[in-house]
Order: structure tokens, then C-alpha cells, then sequence
């Protein structure tokens, strides 16, 4: 980074606090604090919506997975339009009519208190321990390539953002995530655009899409009905849909964005917003890193991503044997150039095919050089499971962008985590006070306290998500635990919400004990079946659902609870 | 199912939510059939 880079960072950092906290001035009561006052427009909205899903783990790992593997992870947004409708048709109107502050609360109206309170736990289980990974992966991936401390990085995202959420809510979460989703977008085209312009003389955008086409990186529509297979066509349109309706409709973190519209038309615009946008996003977003990966054809991409394991290989390995490595490595890059060039040159005459062969086998010959430098680095101690796509992009950004872009591309970097954390903070906090703190600590308040009480609870859950990221090198596998635990009641979860809204046979005692009946399915389902883990929201959703009108069935007529 | 009220606003776009809806299906269909094309084109 150099200084002009150092000071768009910097300047970023500080605009941003500073117009999170003049955005969220004249808080009163815990709906300005927690709903921006039930008073913002679809287009903010639905930016923040936009913002608070794309986090930056997801920014700088999509463009790194298309670098390795390609495109096909698009599938998994091709059922966030489906969702969108599905959810404008069904909860949105109940969640906006019935003015709640949390998704759960709804649950009260239509079953009881305790399906409520399991609910909102679960959800503030999952999410304050997966805010912690949110946070620390990015962190980890910037520490490395900034040369920082990893606590550095995590308090400057994590302290940063907490400064304005507890000053300003959620009107500060959605104008600032207003302002960080136009950084992101800006980031995008600039970074495709790079790309483009980089590639050499003579070498075409069609050349560098059919280059990647011929290693299958450009394909997208896999029709494979394997449960097992990852990313088909499929588990995109099916179970993407029911993954993208548990995330929009019963996470609190999304919920709490669409609540704050002024009207229910705003609330649904904001969603249908994202309908339209977040497929070609996406498909922008994995367009670049294809494009980075054809980059780096005509220019020498380092013996490893990570600079830290790179500086371990280069310490701890014979020279001899680094010298061998190395020099396979550069001939097996320098042999890959020539074997692209000629296949840009002659893919369309007589023979073509031949070129493309050639072209095929020196990049399997790359990647049987790259994999004898991983496994130099785990004789050198490296980690044995070692992976550095995350690295990619932003080795890229740092090598190759103009001084200024580069700290743009990196404000980006931190603009994307920072969105998503905030909204973060913001929703645990709301599901702390509205769910737990008003109904069993202090039921009769005023709205000062309750104001107090909000930014407490916002600098608690803060503070908690800078402690588990700063732990989390030591966490790993707790946290693995708690993400995979927190796979297991996502679609189950949702199977409530269907319950509370497709059915009014569903009893208060279906839904809760349908709620665990479909935690163990999945947990069957992850246990004993290869089914990939896209799935894991379908099982869960469908069993809670019928398990729950079966327990309702069969059960004790108890009195049917109704919306308000 | 969802109560059946009147809408709080004026339905902004192609007069009814209906009409929204079945142009955000539209789209989808649109989209993945251009992404179809682009994964399938000889570059």
C-alpha cells in the first residue's frame, strides 16, 4: 500500500463514522432507534438490505473461488427473486400490519410466548457467534496483506462500526449501508474494468472468455439431479429458494431493514429491488475474478497467495529444494503463457482443437507445480489443510491496481464487512431488548431507558463480536461446531414461520415441537447422507412443517392463539 | 394466509402487485436464460 492508498483508507474510515453518526441524530425512542422510525424509502432499504447480505468474506472469497473453480456458485442467488415474491405475498404483509420490531414476536401472536423466546435465542445464538467469524475472516485475509496485527484490523472494522450504531441505530446502519453499497458497486466496475484493460495486446475479451470457458470456469447451469452435487441448477432454483426465504424472512438481521420502510409498499419495493439486482451482482462479481484468472496467465502470480505461509516456505525450506520448486513453478507459468497465447491465436483456424489440448494440459501442469509448492510448505510446517483463495483478490488489488485504487478497492473490502456487521449489531440488539430485556427485566420503562438499555445492548453484542474474532484463531473448531449447529435450525426455523403463516390448523405446540423434530432431521440428514448442505434448508423447513401439523393434529386441543 | 387489506399506498408500477410480481418472474426467466447463453456460447 502506498501512502496515497493509506490515506483513501483512512479517509473512508473516517467519512464514514463520522456520516453514520450525522445520519442517525435525533433518536428518541427505541422505533427511531431500532426502525429508523418506520420512516425510510424502498431505494435505502433496499440498498441496506443489499449491503447488509453481501459481507466481505463473501466479496473477496466469490472472486477468489471463480479464480479456482469458476462460476457455478451463481446458482445459489437464482432463488433470491423467488423468495422475494414468495416473501411479499406471505410474511412481509403479516411482519408490517402487525408493527412488531422482531420477526419472533410475530410467533407470539400466532402460537405462545416460549415459541417466541426459542426462536429469537436460536437466532441470537447463531448470529452473535457467526458475527465473530464475519468478522475475523476478512480481518485475518487484510492483516496479511497490510502487513497489520489481525487486532488491528478487527478493531478498526469492529470499533469503527460499533462507534456509529450506538450512536445513531438503524438509521445510521442504512444510510451508511446506502453510502458503502454505492462504495461496492463503484469497487466492482472499477475492478472488472482493470481487469479488462489489463489484459495484453492483441489478446481479446472473447479470447480471455473462451480461455476460461475451455477449463469450464464460465459454466453456470449444471441440470445434474444429484443431491449430492454442488451448485446444480437445481439445489439453486429450489433450495436456494428456501435458503434465501429462511435468510430474508427469518433472520432478524434482513427482517429488521424491511421493517423500517415507511409503508408496506417500501417494504416490498425494497425487497423486489434486490430481486432484480443481486443475480447480475453476482454474476459481476465472479465475472472478475474469471478475469483475474486469465490475468494472471501473462503475469507472474506468486508461489502462494498467502504472504505470510510464503515467507514460512521461503525460511524453512532447503534452498536447494525452494530453488526446485520455484524454477518448476515459473516454467510451468512460463509454459502456460505461450500455450494461451497460441491458443488466442489459432482456436479458430484448422487444428484449433490441438491448441486447446496443449493449452488444457499446461494448466493441469501449472496446477501439479502450484501443488508441489503447498506441499514444500506443509514440509516446512505448514498448515496441512492450507487454502488461500481469500488471498487472491486481494493480492491482486495490491499488485496490480494504480496507487489510490488500490486503498479504494480496499475501503471497498472494508466498506462490505462493515455493512453487514452493523446491521448485525443493530438486529441482536433488538432481538436482546424487545425479545428478553422488555418482557423479563424491566417490562415498564421509559423511553430514555429503553434508549440507554439499546446502545448498552448494541455495545454489548459489539464488543462480543471483537472478543470471539479475536479469539477465533484459538475457536476454530468451536466455531465450526456453531456454524454447522447453526445449518441445522436455519431452514427449521423457517418451517415455523410457514406454519405460523400458510395454516391456521398449526397449534403453539406443533411449532415448537416441529421446530426440534426438524433440527434432528437435518442433523439425520448432515450425519448419515451425502446430501449437499444447500439441502439441509429444504429438510429442515419441510419437516418442522409437516411434523408440526401432525403434532398439532394429533395434540390436545389447546385455544388457537391469532394474530392480532 | 396473508389478511386480505387495502394497500397503504398507491401500487406503484404496472397496476397491481400481480403485474409486479409476474414481471420480477419475467426477469428471472430472462436472466437465466442469458446466463444459459453466456455459460453456453462459443467464445
Amino acid at each position: 500500500m502506498t501512502s496515497l492508498d493509506w490515506t483513501v483508507l483512512g479517509v473512508y474510515l473516517i467519512g464514514i463514522t463520522a456520516f453514520g453518526i450525522w445520519a442517525g441524530r435525533g433518536n428518541q425512542r427505541m422505533d427511531d432507534f431500532f426502525l429508523a422510525g418506520r420512516n425510510m424509502r424502498w431505494w435505502a432499504v433496499g440498498l441496506s438490505v443489499m449491503a447488509t447480505q453481501i459481507s466481505a468474506i463473501t466479496f473477496i472469497s466469490t472472486t477468489g473461488q471463480a479464480y479456482v473453480d469458476g462460476m457455478r456458485f451463481l446458482v445459489v442467488y437464482f432463488g433470491l427473486p423467488i423468495a422475494m415474491v414468495l416473501l411479499c405475498l406471505t410474511l412481509v404483509p403479516f411482519f408490517y400490519r402487525a408493527r412488531v420490531f422482531t420477526a419472533y414476536e410475530y410467533l407470539e401472536r400466532r402460537f405462545d410466548s416460549r415459541t417466541r423466546s426459542l426462536t429469537s435465542l436460536l437466532f441470537q445464538l447463531q448470529r452473535g457467534l457467526s458475527m465473530g467469524v464475519t468478522l475475523y475472516a476478512p480481518s485475518l485475509v487484510l492483516s496479511v496483506i497490510l502487513g497489520l496485527s489481525e487486532a488491528t484490523t478487527i478493531l478498526l472494522m469492529g470499533g469503527t462500526t460499533i462507534g456509529y450504531v450506538i450512536y445513531g441505530g438503524n438509521k445510521s446502519v442504512i444510510w451508511t449501508d446506502v453510502v458503502q453499497m454505492a462504495i461496492i458497486w463503484f469497487g466492482i466496475f472499477l475492478c472488472l474494468g482493470v481487469a479488462i484493460t489489463q489484459l495484453p495486446a492483441g489478446f481479446s475479451l472473447r479470447d480471455s472468455l473462451a480461455l476460461a470457458q475451455s477449463t469450464g470456469r464460465l459454466r453456470v447451469m449444471n441440470t445434474s439431479t444429484d443431491l449430492t452435487a454442488p451448485y446444480t441448477l437445481w439445489s439453486g432454483l429450489i433450495a436456494g429458494t428456501f435458503l434465501m426465504l429462511s435468510y430474508f424472512g427469518c433472520d432478524q438481521s434482513q427482517v429488521q431493514r424491511y421493517l423500517s420502510g415507511a409503508s408496506l409498499t417500501q417494504s416490498r419495493l425494497s425487497l423486489l429491488f434486490n430481486a432484480f439486482l443481486k443475480v447480475p451482482m453476482q454474476f459481476l462479481i465472479l465475472l472478475t475474478g474469471v478475469l483475474v484468472f486469465v490475468f494472471y496467465h501473462f503475469h507472474a502470480p506468486p508461489l502462494l497467495w498467502n504472504a505470510a505461509e510464503l515467507r514460512r516456505l521461503e525460511r524453512a525450506t532447503p534452498p536447494a529444494e525452494l530453488a526446485r520448486v520455484r524454477g518448476d513453478f515459473e516454467a510451468a507459468h512460463a509454459a502456460r503463457t505461450a500455450a494461451a497465447e497460441r491458443f488466442a491465436r489459432e482456436r479458430e483456424a484448422p487444428g484449433g482443437d490441438s491448441a486447446r489440448s496443449a493449452y488444457l494440459e499446461s494448466q493441469r501442469a501449472f496446477d501439479a507445480a502450484r501443488g508441489e509448492v503447498v506441499a514444500a510448505l506443509r514440509r516446512a510446517g505448514g498448515p496441512a489443510d492450507y487454502n488461500d483463495t481469500n488471498y487472491i483478490f486481494p493480492s491482486y488489488i495490491l499488485a496490480h491496481l494504480p496507487s489510490g485504487l488500490a486503498g479504494l478497492v480496499i475501503a471497498v473490502i472494508f466498506a462490505a464487512a462493515m455493512s453487514t456487521l452493523s446491521g448485525e449489531f443493530n438486529s441482536l440488539a433488538t432481538a436482546t431488548m424487545v425479545d428478553f430485556y422488555q418482557r423479563f427485566v424491566k417490562t415498564d420503562a421509559s423511553d430514555a431507558h429503553y434508549l440507554f438499555a439499546s446502545r448498552v445492548a448494541t455495545a454489548l453484542w459489539g464488543g462480543f463480536a471483537c472478543v470471539i474474532a479475536l479469539q477465533a484463531g484459538r475457536l476454530g473448531s468451536a466455531i465450526e461446531v456453531v456454524n454447522r449447529f447453526g445449518s441445522y435450525f436455519y431452514g427449521s426455523i423457517l418451517g415455523v414461520f410457514a406454519l405460523a403463516a400458510l395454516t391456521p390448523k398449526a397449534s403453539a405446540r406443533g411449532a415448537f415441537y416441529g421446530l426440534f423434530v426438524g433440527m434432528a432431521a437435518v442433523a439425520a440428514t448432515s450425519a448419515f447422507t451425502r446430501i449437499h448442505f444447500l439441502w439441509y434448508n429444504v429438510v429442515g423447513a419441510v419437516s418442522v412443517f409437516a411434523a408440526g401439523l401432525l403434532i398439532s393434529a394429533f395434540s390436545a386441543a389447546e385455544p388457537e392463539r391469532r394474530e392480532a | 394466509m396473508a389478511p386480505r387489506e387495502p394497500e397503504d399506498d398507491p401500487v406503484p408500477i404496472f397496476g397491481s402487485w400481480t403485474n409486479i410480481y409476474v414481471a420480477v418472474i419475467a426477469c428471472e426467466l430472462l436472466s437465466l436464460a442469458l446466463i444459459a447463453l453466456f455459460s453456453s456460447w462459443r467464445f
